[in-house]
């Protein structure tokens, strides 16, 4: 009932007009990245970080929200359109997207897809809703020594799910933690790894390592490929007949589930759900030859389950503090640039913010659904911008965003070298999610664990006296112990999922 | 590929080392608990050993033609659009500390458009300047977002 009262107050301050200028806002400029190709939701939020430099916490965080949700759905168009996914959870929405496209149904998928984005975005919050106030009470009761333990299941988590690159994925992990420790220690204030750069003893700035990673990285491999055509789809033929509607209300029903399921758990990244979801459809369905042909069902799954993901996942990032996916990290890297640290304190000590950006979702998910279904043939039009003015106009956003936050031209450096770098690594196929987890987590987790020894005089032992974090400890090494024995679809899913 | 992978492995591990060596200056243990160097110092041979681990893996593969034909560096035509991206934001990132934002990004946006094949030129003007001038007025005045001026207009 508390939930309740407290989400209606945060409709009342949801519903102004600045917040919703700001929702809108979010909503557009995360479809204009979602439909640019090659930049998916990760690089769109980083890159669009300094638009909410001037503006209050509650406002930076609905718009950056926003945009996040907004770049899910942008994916689609891209995928519908010229079959490829504008980020990695598009994919499975490529199998039967394109093939309805080429049947001149383009407009009926794309309609599909807002309708069930909406659904299984809004569902997926009624269940945050439900969900992360229990869930935010029962981390209150967590000293240092639970903290540091889900720490590492969150990030062991999405190491376990790398795959065949579970090694690389654990040194990219480290590689990622020992970058978080440049800087002051967190908890004698000492300056560490610093060689005597002054910029340094600030820590290496997580922005201009992101937009690096994501933004750089992408335009210099999008600058080697060559450019894709898009179909001539009318557009202006969208609404759903019955028989679709029929057919698809059941796939947005499961797809729903299952993605709010899976985005509750750490690292399972956006593929998995939709193609779960997906698979599913084409199990209970009484034609499943129709898939991969353009059967509506495929489209409205994977769709509904991929913004049902993006919600829910918002749990873990709300009520624990631990990010999810690097979308989730750059927002949460976005609440600490604001002067907020996401966790269960938030629900006691900033409950208007937090209930203000979570009735903001149920806003910004009924904007998108207004905005896509009539628009839909403007932001195709956006697929007509050439290579060159996109690529220009993505980086001048990384070199403000890379700048503005410290005015350091130093942090320019380190987005364009940290570009360098997440391009080899992609070439190399070292997964790069990991490092970004470990970078934000990294002083979060130092303070945990040499608090927890400072209470324990030094000992491990801790660890075994408190049940939560002996629980905490062991999924993981399960979850990872399954999979290295037994790796299957999950483990190949995982491969090709970069967000 | 296999070759790039170990050599990327191979510079970790060196990045690892060092970071060893850098946390033992540090005090590992102090009379309060665990000191600066305690976390990275744990962190960087728990790398080292992995990054061990992963150049061993990788030295076990078995080498598959298709996989090192993949070049890793960039070439061709896509080599130099490539080359052009990270030279001009290295340049623009020098100059923007000299001549300011604006020109640097007026420059930098026209010269970058040419090198990824456009020839428009009053469509590269007009880019060219809203991307610089226009996008400086915006975020200085209606964002608060400080842009650097140039060290020739002070």
């Amino acid at each position: 009932m508390e939930a309740l009262n407290h989400l209606l107050a945060g409709f009342a301050a949801a519903l102004t007009v600045k917040y919703l200028l700001f929702a809108l806002a979010g909503c557009v400029l995360g479809t204009l990245i979602g439909v640019l190709p090659g930049l998916g939701p990760a690089a769109g939020t980083a890159i669009l970080i300094p638009l909410t430099f001037s503006l209050d916490p509650t406002g930076a965080i609905i718009m950056l929200s926003a945009i996040y949700y907004g770049a899910m759905y942008g994916g689609t168009i891209t995928s519908v359109l010229i079959n490829v996914p504008g980020e990695a959870a598009s994919v499975v929405t490529c199998i039967d997207g394109y093939q309805m496209a080429l049947q001149g149904r383009a407009g009926t998928a794309l309609a599909i897809a807002a309708i069930g984005s909406f659904v299984g975005g809004t569902l997926a919050t009624v269940a945050l809703v439900a969900v992360a106030t229990p869930l935010a009470t029962l981390a209150l009761k967590f000293g240092p020594v639970e903290f540091f333990a889900l720490m590492v299941a969150g990030l062991c988590l999405v190491v376990g799910l790398a795959g065949k690159n579970m090694l690389a994925a654990l040194l990219m992990t480290v590689i990622g933690l020992l970058l978080a420790m440049i800087g002051v220690d967190p908890v004698r204030g000492a300056p560490r790894f610093g060689f005597g750069v002054e910029e340094l003893y600030d820590g290496i700035g997580f922005v201009p390592v992101v937009m690096g990673l994501f933004g750089v990285a992408e335009l210099l491999l999008a600058a080697e490929k060559r450019q894709t055509h898009m179909i001539q789809a009318d557009l202006n033929k969208w609404m759903p007949t019955r028989e679709e509607r029929r057919a698809s209300a059941g796939a947005i029903g499961r797809g729903t589930v299952i993605g709010f399921v899976l985005g509750l758990i750490p690292g399972v990244g956006a593929i998995v759900p939709t193609f779960m979801a997906y698979v599913l459809e084409k199990r209970v369905s009484r034609t499943p030859e129709r898939f991969g042909k353009g059967a509506i069902e495929g489209v409205a799954s994977a769709e509904t389950a991929n913004n049902a993901y993006a919600n829910a996942a918002m749990v873990p990032l709300l009520a624990l503090g631990i990010p999810s996916s690097p979308t989730i990290a750059v927002l949460m890297g976005a609440f600490i640039i604001n002067g907020i640290t996401p966790g269960p304190f938030l629900f006691q000590e900033r409950p208007e913010l937090v209930w203000t950006v979570i009735a903001s979702f149920f806003v910004g998910n009924a904007l998108l659904l207004v905005l896509n279904l009539p628009l839909v043939g403007l932001w195709a039009k956006l697929l007509k911008i050439p290579f060159s003015y996109l690529c220009a106009g993505v980086l001048i956003f990384c070199v403000i965003g890379s700048y503005g936050l410290k005015q350091s031209l130093f942090d320019v450096w380190v987005m364009l070298g940290f570009g360098i770098i997440g391009y080899l690594l992609r070439k190399l196929d070292f997964p790069i999610a990991p490092a970004i987890l470990a970078l934000i987590l990294g002083p979060m987790m130092e303070k945990s664990l040499r608090t927890t020894l400072e209470m324990s005089g030094g000992s491990f032992a801790i660890f075994l006296d408190r049940p939560a974090a002996l629980v905490l400890l062991a999924v993981p090494v399960i979850v990872i112990g399954a999979l290295v024995f037994r790796p299957g679809t999950f483990s190949k899913l995982r491969e090709s999922d970069t967000d | 590929m296999r070759q790039g992978r170990l050599v990327a492995t191979g510079v970790m591990l060196a990045f690892c080392l060092f970071a060893l060596w850098q946390s033992l200056l540090l005090s590992l243990t102090d009379r309060l608990g665990p000191g600066p160097g305690f976390f990275p110092f744990w962190l960087a041979v728990i790398g080292a050993v992995l990054a061990i681990a992963l150049l061993v893996s990788i030295w076990r593969e078995a080498p598959s033609p298709a996989n090192d034909d993949t070049r890793i560096l960039p070439h061709g035509s896509g080599g130099r659009r490539w080359l052009a991206i990270v030279l001009l934001l290295a340049a623009v990132t020098l100059a923007m500390d000299f001549i300011g934002f604006r020109l640097a990004m007026l420059i930098f946006n026209a010269a970058l458009v040419v090198a990824l094949g456009d020839r428009r030129w009053w469509m590269i003007a007009l880019f060219a300047a809203a991307g610089s001038f226009g996008v400086h007025y915006v975020f200085t005045t209606w964002l608060d977002v400080l842009l650097p001026d140039g060290r020739i207009w002070s």
